[in-house]
């Protein structure tokens, strides 16, 4: 009853063409776009991999060996835990918790900076000079600091002629040049979200704080950083996502030895192109990430609505 | 006042560090594009060299990516920019209480991965398309599982969501009575989108069209699993990056870099020139005449580097065409080649030094062995003396190490005279 009265008024506000384009157009998206195609994936997520024949067929029923072979490898007994996978996972969720934290730490001052000295030309250029690698593709700013930490790249050319290391460090197999890039990747989803926040602040607040005798550290721990807190929140967000799904830094900065849980996705894909099996890591992802991402609002009381501004 | 200093100085540091973090991997890779060096790198220097951009025009797989992504870029940017449109206008009207549910629906797809959204897609429109009964070579199935198509689609699911939250910024400006005025007069609601709502949102939708072509253009988790049998540019350079690469990459980074700033400079001068012409109007400032600029650039730096920037690039594509690296590069070969014959010369002393002690106790020392290292590099009797013509081979600096322990044996006495070969 309540629905329809919703839905007459839509139409009677809009009229039958203007209004039934914008619902078309918005459930378009949202149910075709969107959640069919997550549900698809859950359901196939639990589905065996079958020949095209035998699809439709009495043993293409719902099982959950795909979430298995996560906890369990190919071992059926259920004995031994697949290391490898699992190792995968942990690592990718805590590195991207890592990136998102140094991202944090490296943004802050800056958005600080920027946001308090409005108006001048320089702070203006600085803007403009942020913007530009933003735009530069994502391939092209990992192949960049491949440049720079490859094997005989930049930076072991000038750690050598400093004489600060005898042989060329092996960045790349450390994983140091895939966090690098990571933290590069999405810096400034984290910048902007901070920058526009805490524009926002009024100036006045923080200099009645000093006037009243406020230490540096707690203007900063009572004034800007509750009120910076959705833009911090929704940086933080996007970065962890990005960085927990990233495919591409990995791809082209991480080490031989160590994937990162977006890489096995991939390879279930295109290279075993077992598709159930894909989906079940896909679908472990997605939950995962998205529960932290809950979690972690509930603890520092965030609203879903701050993200995005 | 001292502290004052001290904060300035760390301030200075920490742009610096910033910058250079932000900055410095591009203008390296940037730098990469113009040496000679097969494999991108700035250190050590060849030579200056513009043939990579050569390389990359010649390249057909980068020319079919950019087209694709030109192609598939154009559907999303109609698709999402009506979708987010529509969204934020249903925004605007839904009932409170669903109000934030929905917006949670229509911002989540930022917050999926990519990499999810790819391979829902593609899992969808295959059981879609399973479902539907279509069989393999029929229409359907071929548009179900055409990598435009699904790229379109899944690209879209997320960028209508960065469209959508443009456009609700602008909506919140929107003044509701000036629809409600123009249908009291009589006009049709389609009529008032067309004539009030949508030249109020035209700048919105200008700025996400830009947003939702850039996005498209340089997605890649998303697309690498839509895409099937075709190649976007980003898919093709993820290809070429993860499989040896020369710096070709780099040529096209650095186009990309210098368009990039191309546009920045010109967002920033239209801008100024903007306020400028208002403040101008609003009779707070007054023209000034007779400077040595012309007036566009009166005060406003953005354009004249839009403008300084623009000389530069002419310059450097009329050099490229003359500019011509041939003799360095035959120099930089000459350079390797002494710097490896310096090398074989070294190991061969090595060797030499380990025969002679070897060789001691044997009875086919004649002395001339020794004298060999001074006459440089020409120290080959072969194994098997002149057999080989060994004078030959020291004049091509080829690799030829060692006297062999028969050395001697077959003509000692020509020896002294190939020996001293220069």
């Amino acid at each position: 009853m309540k629905k329809k009265m919703i839905f007459s008024e839509f139409f009677r506000n809009n009229g039958i063409v203007m209004g039934s384009l914008l619902f078309g157009l918005v459930s378009f998206w949202l149910i075709f776009l969107v959640i069919l195609p997550q549900i698809s994936m859950l359901d196939f997520s639990f589905r065996y991999n079958l020949p095209p024949a035998e699809q439709g067929g009495p043993k293409d029923v719902y099982t959950l060996s795909n979430y298995e072979h996560l906890l369990y490898g190919s071992d059926s007994t259920h004995q031994t835990y697949n290391t490898v996978d699992l190792m995968v996972f942990v690592r990718t969720i805590i590195a991207a918790m890592f990136v998102t934290v140094f991202n944090i730490l490296l943004c802050y001052p800056m958005a600080y900076f920027l946001g308090q000295s409005r108006g001048s030309g320089f702070v203006r250029l600085l803007v403009v000079l942020l913007i530009i690698p933003y735009w530069i593709n994502e391939i092209l700013r990992a192949f960049a600091l491949k440049i720079i930490f490859g094997d005989s790249g930049l930076l072991n050319e000038v750690l050598m002629f400093l004489h600060l290391t005898p042989q060329p460090i092996d960045f790349i197999r450390a994983d140091i040049a895939l966090y690098a890039g990571l933290g590069y990747a999405y810096i400034l989803l984290m910048l902007f979200p901070m920058y526009n926040v805490i524009e926002s602040l009024d100036r006045n607040q923080i200099e009645a704080a000093r006037d009243m005798g406020a230490s540096w550290i707690r203007i900063h721990r009572r004034i800007v950083i509750p009120h910076a807190k959705p833009g911090i929140a929704s940086g933080s967000t996007m970065v962890f996502m990005l960085s927990a799904g990233a495919l591409a830094a990995p791809q082209i900065l991480g080490g031989p030895s160590s994937l990162w849980f977006t890489q096995l996705v991939y390879q279930w894909f295109n290279d075993s192109l077992n598709w159930q099996q894909g989906a079940a890591y896909a679908i472990v992802l997605l939950i995962s990430t998205i529960s932290i991402v809950l979690v972690m609002m509930k603890i520092f009381r965030v609203n879903m609505g701050d993200i995005g501004k | 006042m001292k502290s004052l200093n001290f904060a300035r100085i760390a301030l200075g540091a920490y742009l610096l560090i910033f910058f250079s973090y932000l900055l410095g991997p591009l203008v390296v890779m940037s730098m990469t594009a113009f040496n000679s060096a097969s494999f991108p790198s700035v250190s050590p220097w060849a030579c200056f060299t513009f043939e990579w951009y050569e390389v990359l025009w010649n390249d057909t797989a980068i020319r079919d990516g950019i087209y694709y992504s030109v192609i598939i870029g154009l559907g999303t940017v109609a698709l999402s920019v009506s979708m987010g449109l529509a969204a934020s206008i249903v925004l605007t009207q839904v009932w409170p209480r669903i109000r934030s549910t929905y917006y949670t629906l229509i911002i989540a797809p930022i917050l999926v991965p990519g990499v999810v959204l790819g391979i829902s897609t593609l899992v969808f429109w295959d059981r879609l398309g399973t479902f539907l009964g279509a069989s393999d070579g029929s229409a359907v199935y071929s548009l179900f599982h055409n990598g435009i198509f699904l790229t379109i689609l899944g690209q879209s699911a997320f960028i209508a969501s960065y469209c959508m939250l443009v456009f609700v910024a602008r909506l919140q400006r929107f003044d509701p009575g000036l629809t409600e005025a123009a249908l009291d007069l009589g006009a049709t609601h389609t009529q008032a989108f067309r004539k009030i709502l949508l030249p109020f949102m035209r700048p919105a939708i200008a700025s996400a069209a830009v947003l939702a072509f850039l996005a498209s253009f340089e997605n890649y988790n998303t697309t690498t699993f839509t895409i099937v049998k075709y190649k976007t540019l980003t898919t093709v350079l993820a290809q070429k990056v993860r499989l040896g690469i020369n710096p070709s990459i780099s040529s096209l980074a650095f186009i990309i870099i210098l368009l990039t700033i191309f546009g920045a400079l010109v967002f920033e001068a239209v801008a100024r020139n903007k306020a400028r012409k208002e403040q101008i109007k609003l009779g707070r400032t007054e023209e000034k005449k007779g400077g040595i600029l012309p007036a566009f650039m009166q005060g406003n730096p953005a354009a004249f580097g839009f403008v300084l920037l623009s000389f530069i690039v002419i310059v450097m594509v009329g050099t490229a065409q003359k500019y011509d690296p041939s003799q360095c590069k035959i120099d930089v070969r000459e350079a390797k080649k002494a710097e490896a014959a310096a090398r074989m010369k070294e190991l061969r002393e090595q060797r030499l030094i380990q025969d002679q002690s070897d060789a001691r106790q044997g009875p086919d020392i004649f002395g001339a062995p020794k004298t060999e290292p001074e006459a440089g590099q020409g120290s080959g009797t072969g194994a098997f003396g002149n057999v080989f013509d060994p004078g030959n081979l020291s004049d091509e600096k080829a690799p030829k190490s060692g006297t062999g322990a028969f050395g001697g044996v077959f003509d000692p006495t020509n020896l002294d005279e190939t020996a001293p070969s220069e």
